[in-house]
């Protein structure tokens, strides 16, 4: 129920910031030094989580090499390929190579 | 009233190819919702009640890696906080549009729809409405599907192939895709880095802290560029 619940908030939240300049504040314009901020929000944030999703119950960042390894590999095919499919694939098999092998 | 029918097909076009990077972020959603223990169809609901990938899958990792609820649904908020860009943009175009399209529309806003619909700006409202919902009900049919075959492939999955790392790569690539100059690269950097520095603070409220900080550093680089 709290899992469907925290859906339904963040839905409300989507849908509100993809609605609210449409629906209510068509004659309003974001302030420009907002709108500079918002365009690092995307790269801040997915950094943060990047590290958030490998901290373990203890409170410890777990990285190793096998995870370097994938995010060296993913994000020099990402910066050449441009494709997420590719990426995604040289990533993950980058991560379980290296993980096979030590 | 008359459905065009070439403005319809223009649309489904378009959208076609711009759904092919999205395919393995529905496919990885449904796979890290059975991972996460959430049960599978309040998981795959979350496709057609937040329809944003990013956001869905921070929200879902989150939940299923025990962190604060708060804490999750802020962070999924937050991802999603660059659609008021998008909203603030499309807001004159849809001045010419009903009542309905209004409301209805920004439900279909996610990015792709946002570039496809910013090059018909101009045409005339019906032109505009037939193509907006062509394409965005494509992106949103697809999505539900894409997301809920990730669903039934993600118990066959053994759990040792660790694929929740999945969404740190497809995390890694939005970052690296979406850099055009070096200061969205500071961010990410400095985001990373606070977060890595304050992940013993309970709840994984480090998260919030360095996406705080890597915004503010991301805000200071862009200052100095200029």
């Amino acid at each position: 129920m709290t899992d469907f619940l925290a859906i339904v908030a963040v839905g409300i939240g989507t849908y509100l910031s993809r609605g609210i300049f449409i629906l209510a504040l068509a004659n309003k314009k974001i302030p420009d030094p907002v709108l500079v901020s918002l365009q690092f929000v995307a790269p801040a944030v997915l950094g943060a989580l990047i590290v958030a999703l490998l901290i373990d119950s203890g409170g410890n960042v777990a990285i190793g090499i096998p995870e370097v390894s994938a995010f060296l590999v993913g994000g020099a095919v990402a910066y050449r390929t441009r494709s997420h499919i590719f990426t995604l694939i040289a990533g993950m098999g980058v991560f379980w190579l290296v993980r096979a092998l030590m | 009233m008359s459905l065009d029918r070439s403005i319809v097909r223009q649309g489904i076009v378009d959208a076609l190819p711009l759904f092919v990077p999205a395919v393995p972020f529905a496919f990885v959603i449904g796979l890290v919702i059975v991972e996460s223990g959430i049960s599978p169809f309040v998981g795959w609901s979350s496709s057609w009640i937040i329809f944003g990938g990013a956001a869905q899958l921070t929200l879902i990792s989150l939940l299923g890696s025990g962190a604060a609820v708060a804490a999750a649904i802020t962070a999924g908020l937050v991802v999603n906080a660059r659609h008021l860009m998008y909203s603030a943009a499309l807001a004159p175009v849809f001045q010419q549009q009903p009542h309905w399209m209004r409301w209805f529309g920004p439900y279909l806003l996610i990015d792709q729809q946002f570039a496809l619909s910013m090059l018909r700006a101009d045409d005339d409202p019906k032109t505009f409405r037939t193509y907006y919902l062509s394409s965005g009900l494509l992106f949103w049919a697809l999505w539900l599907i894409t997301s809920a075959l990730g669903l039934v492939v993600g118990p066959v999955v053994p759990e040792a192939w660790n694929l929740e790392f999945a969404v740190s790569i497809l995390f890694l690539g939005l970052i690296v895709l979406g850099i055009d100059r070096y200061p969205k690269l500071i961010a990410a950097l400095v985001g990373a880095g606070v977060t890595y520095l304050t992940a013993g603070l309970p709840n994984r409220a480090g998260l919030l802290v360095g996406a705080f900080v890597g915004i503010l550093a991301g805000t200071i680089a862009e200052r100095l560029r200029e």
